[in-house]
């Protein structure tokens, strides 16, 4: 396994090339990687890490929006001021991911492209309908994230293309964000929502539920959320909506009925509160 | 010009405790192996070596990080802290003396991650809360002392890091 360093994205774009032939992978903030080498996956021929790329390290803001490089780290979206105050779900997620270790080290670009299920920065990316940057050979796109995830462990990204920034609109919204776990650090999530809403809870004008671990992908609970916003009053009849959304597994962590149950139970919580 | 790779050798030359050490490694060793196996830093332990438990923490570049989440080649050109640089024997830090005074160290295996830890904390936040030790301590287990006399540890030296 050769390991090679790109100090810039046209540097990354040539050495790409240069190796195309070969079974390549990249490494940000290697937290999930270096232990599945240690567990014995197959180490790749070239091993390129994307750690010095400063191009997509940064968190730039402007008066619509913020853009997060893929590069930062759980840290960084932490402390970042503009985030806790705009963008609360998110930053509940870092406050809440892994322990001090690990958020100096794992990166929003690799929890993205892991797209585990269970991934705590997800629901509230999906929540705050996160649009992401990849760059390629032949240029650049943007997609929106519940397009880019495609089930577990699988995105769309494509050969030589990067995840290099997350941009999410500073549209003023209140938000939060739940997890259930055996612990609230360290622990794999059982469960995990992000709400985002405008307006108080009982009548919001908008309102965004998504949630994570109950299905293969995060699921954004749409339907839901549109007959509540037309009827907060039969907040009890319309949770069968929640049902029909998602579909969660017996596994380890949780039973399905489980997951079923307390879904329902987070989000009657919030939305009388 | 690249060729088809095979298992391969590495130069790497970082700074640990102070000390700018240069040696070759293969490319897949983790960080904890070499500082364990290849430079004899056995104060970093390794328990679940999957980024669970914090008994491989050391400092990189002033950070707490999992020496068994990184391999060896990430910390080319990197300034690395373990326990064994934090102090000499015979003149242990405020937290290591605390440590002791509270008898905060039973089997001991996790104790290097939990002061370095700590000691970041201190740097960080002089007199933290009971509050803000249990979050940061959050990704370092321990199974023998139940905590309390570890966090009473770290608020005592606060203290006198005041």
């Amino acid at each position: 396994m050769k390991y090679y360093c790109p100090k810039t994205l046209a540097e990354y774009f040539d050495l790409s090339k240069s190796i195309a032939a070969f079974d390549v992978s990249v490494i940000a903030g290697g937290t999930d990687l270096v232990p599945r080498y240690e567990r014995g996956d197959h180490l790749p021929d070239y091993l390129i890490d994307l750690k010095h790329l400063s191009e997509i390290n940064s968190i730039e803001v402007d008066d619509d929006s913020i853009k997060i490089g893929s590069l930062s780290t759980i840290q960084n979206i932490q402390d970042h001021s503009l985030i806790q105050e705009e963008f609360g779900a998110l930053h509940s997620a870092a406050y809440d991911f892994a322990g001090a270790q690990i958020r100096h080290r794992g990166t929003i670009g690799g929890n993205i492209c892991n797209a585990s299920p269970a991934g705590d920065l997800l629901p509230p990316l999906y929540a705050f309908e996160a649009m992401l940057t990849l760059q390629g050979p032949a240029g650049e796109r943007q997609i929106p994230i519940g397009e880019f995830i495609l089930g577990p462990g699988a995105t769309d990204l494509r050969v030589s293309e990067l995840l290099t920034g997350v941009t999410l609109v500073r549209k003023g919204y209140q938000s939060l964000f739940q997890k259930v776990g055996l612990r609230q650090s360290m622990a794999i999530s059982v469960l995990n929502l992000a709400c985002v809403f405008e307006g108080k809870h009982q009548a919001p004008t908008h309102l965004r539920i998504t949630a994570g671990a109950v299905a293969p992908t995060v699921v954004s609970l749409d339907a839901f959320c549109e007959a509540y916003k037309a009827a907060p009053g039969k907040l009890s009849e319309l949770l069968g909506l929640i049902d029909e959304a998602i579909s969660p597994i017996d596994d380890i962590r949780a039973t399905a009925n489980y997951r079923h149950t307390v879904l329902k139970n987070l989000i009657k919580e919030i939305l009388k509160n | 010009m690249l060729h088809h790779p095979s298992p391969t050798p590495f130069q790497l030359a970082v700074t640990v405790n102070g000390k700018l050490v240069e040696r070759e490694v293969v490319t897949h060793l983790r960080l904890m192996d070499f500082l364990r196996d290849d430079l004899g830093l056995t104060g970093t332990k390794e328990v679940c070596g999957e980024g669970e438990c914090g008994a491989c923490t050391i400092i990189m570049d002033g950070q707490t990080v999992n020496s068994c989440l990184i391999l060896a080649v990430e910390a080319q050109g990197r300034e690395i802290l373990t326990i064994e640089g934090l102090a000499d024997m015979d003149a242990l830090t405020q937290l290591q003396k605390a440590f002791e005074d509270h008898h905060a160290v039973q089997c001991g295996y996790c104790i290097p991650g939990m002061v370095l830890i700590g000691e970041k904390l201190l740097e960080r936040t002089p007199q933290p809360t009971r509050a803000e030790i249990k979050y940061e301590l959050s990704g370092n287990i321990c199974r023998c002392t139940g905590y309390h006399k570890i966090v009473d540890a770290i608020e005592n030296a606060t203290d006198k890091h005041a």
